[in-house]
């Protein structure tokens, strides 16, 4: 998962991003009238609201978001999960996965950090434990989608956001979700981020 | 037999059983094990136990449970309806192991194969029922299985024989009542994926017949593999999966113990840093894999 933090007058500092680079976050996609057919585009999730005019820049490349593509943008049930899949496109989400999805109460005595409700599903045979978490406090998770380069040499890119969310559903490989898992605790950063960077009144 | 439960949620195992007749409390019984569906791809794998007093025995042989193997579907439903209709000396056991639970369990980290799988569950059901003089039908070796449960219930006759159920009675029995629960359960089976009208027309389930194979097939999602109707822990779903499915690795697969290890070999002598060496990166990013993003 990839996070990226809006930039301030002070200057860039450390933008976080998930080491996992391809573990491939899938947003709930409805039927398209003709049937599910495969695109090919690049899916990656951002977790933070592009607070400045929608560019984000380093040495080289400029990447463009496309804001306009933002107010129309619809919120949508996203998954985080504990595998690579090699796969950029549609999948049959709600028909495989969401369908099958039980949520269980736990009993209330535990000596470990565990939530009160989390979920159950299989994806291809192994079990996986889920929790939802919501995005940080004035965040918005984007789902964005690159805009075709036409095979241009340039290094500027453009994506536009396809849908939001405000919280998302990670899952564990069998280990029953606790708050010391990675995702729980790197939405720690904005918080922390704040405190560090933000202004400090007199 | 009330699946109901079962069809509800299908995902786990399941226990059902008859009431208990008061004879079996009083009187000295022997208990049949067997199981049904083991081999099929497809479907739940069903273990059944089957009890009744040791006085007993000749009217339950006078029920005529053959070898459940020779019967057909019709037949094995007509001896399980006289079993229910015995019940005041005729007592049965079921767990239902879903596929979804056959696959998770093989699959898991720690992995727990079929066979403890199978040991486990017929212990289950044995220690549920009060018995004595236990006749079991054998998976594995049938000295080791004999010796582990001679262990583990103390006191009772433990006999391990295979193609007991031809031999004795009350494993008859209790491969009738097993294998009875499993026709009705894949016969009745309520997919949980929204995938419409599913075609019925699987053939035996068992991966070699050729209809099956047709099936899995026609059911086979690139991205999630196949409904929870199929064992995924099945070299034949495996290997069709292999060849028509997107590739994945999971957090404990090859690929990423790999990716961990490989190394330059050149990296073990070089001193000095390389290259733009990224800066080092505190502990509360490494530990919540954040790092610097560069670019998409």
């Amino acid at each position: 998962m990839r996070i990226i933090p809006p930039q301030t007058s002070r200057g860039q500092y450390p933008l976080p991003e998930s080491k996992h680079r391809a573990k491939i976050c899938f947003s709930e996609e409805k039927k398209t009238a003709g049937g599910n057919h495969r695109k090919r585009s690049n899916v990656y999730i951002l977790c933070y609201i592009w607070k400045t005019e929608g560019r984000m820049s380093c040495k080289a490349s400029v990447t463009c978001l496309q804001l306009s593509s933002l107010k129309r943008a619809e919120k949508a049930p996203v998954h985080l999960m504990p595998c690579e899949i090699e796969h950029n496109g549609l999948a049959q989400v709600s028909q495989y996965f969401t369908a099958t999805a039980k949520e269980n109460k736990k009993g209330t005595k535990t000596d470990r950090p565990v939530f009160a409700t989390d979920k159950t599903v299989s994806f291809r045979g192994r079990g996986l434990k889920g929790q939802e978490i919501s995005c940080p406090d004035g965040y918005t998770g984007l789902v964005l989608k690159e805009v075709d380069r036409h095979g241009s040499d340039q290094e500027d890119r453009t994506v536009k956001v396809t849908s939001v969310f405000d919280k998302l559903t990670y899952w564990n490989l069998e280990t029953p979700p606790t708050s010391d898992d990675t995702v729980v605790m790197a939405m720690d950063w904005p918080e922390l981020a704040e405190a560090i960077h933000g202004t400090v009144e007199d | 037999m009330d699946l109901k439960q079962f069809e509800a949620d299908n995902s786990g195992s399941f226990r059902l059983a008859s009431r208990i007749p008061d004879v079996c409390r009083t009187e000295d019984c022997c208990l049949g094990v067997d199981e049904a569906g083991r081999g099929p791809v497809l479907g739940p794998m069903v273990y059944g136990i089957c009890f009744c007093p040791v006085s007993k025995r000749e009217e339950l042989k006078d029920l005529k449970v053959a070898d459940s193997k020779t019967l057909n579907e019709a037949e094995r439903e007509n001896l399980f309806q006289k079993l229910d209709e015995a019940q005041n000396y005729v007592g049965w056991a079921l767990q239902i192991l879903s596929p979804n639970m056959i696959s998770t369990s093989m699959l898991q980290r720690t992995k727990y194969n079929l066979n403890a799988l199978s040991h486990d569950t017929a212990i289950g059901l044995i220690q549920y029922a009060l018995d004595s003089g236990v006749y079991v039908d054998t998976v594995g070796p049938a000295e080791k299985y004999e010796e582990k449960l001679s262990q583990r219930f103390p006191g009772i006759q433990v006999t391990v024989r295979p193609k007991a159920d031809s031999l004795f009675p009350v494993v008859s029995a209790a491969s009738i009542c097993a294998k009875v629960a499993r026709d009705r359960v894949v016969k009745g089976w309520n997919f949980a994926e929204d995938l419409g009208e599913i075609d019925a027309d699987y053939g035996s389930g068992y991966p070699n017949d050729p209809k099956t194979k047709e099936w899995l097939l026609k059911y086979l999602d690139p991205v999630f593999g196949y409904p929870q109707f199929v064992r995924f822990s099945w070299s034949t779903a495996q290997t069709l999966m292999d060849s028509k499915a997107v590739d994945d690795d999971e957090e404990d697969g090859e690929k990423a113990a790999q990716r961990q290890n490989n190394r330059s070999m050149l990296s073990y002598f070089s001193a000095s840093a390389e290259g733009d060496r990224a800066q080092q990166t505190h502990r509360f990013f490494s530990e919540r894999r954040l790092k610097s993003l560069k670019s998409l």
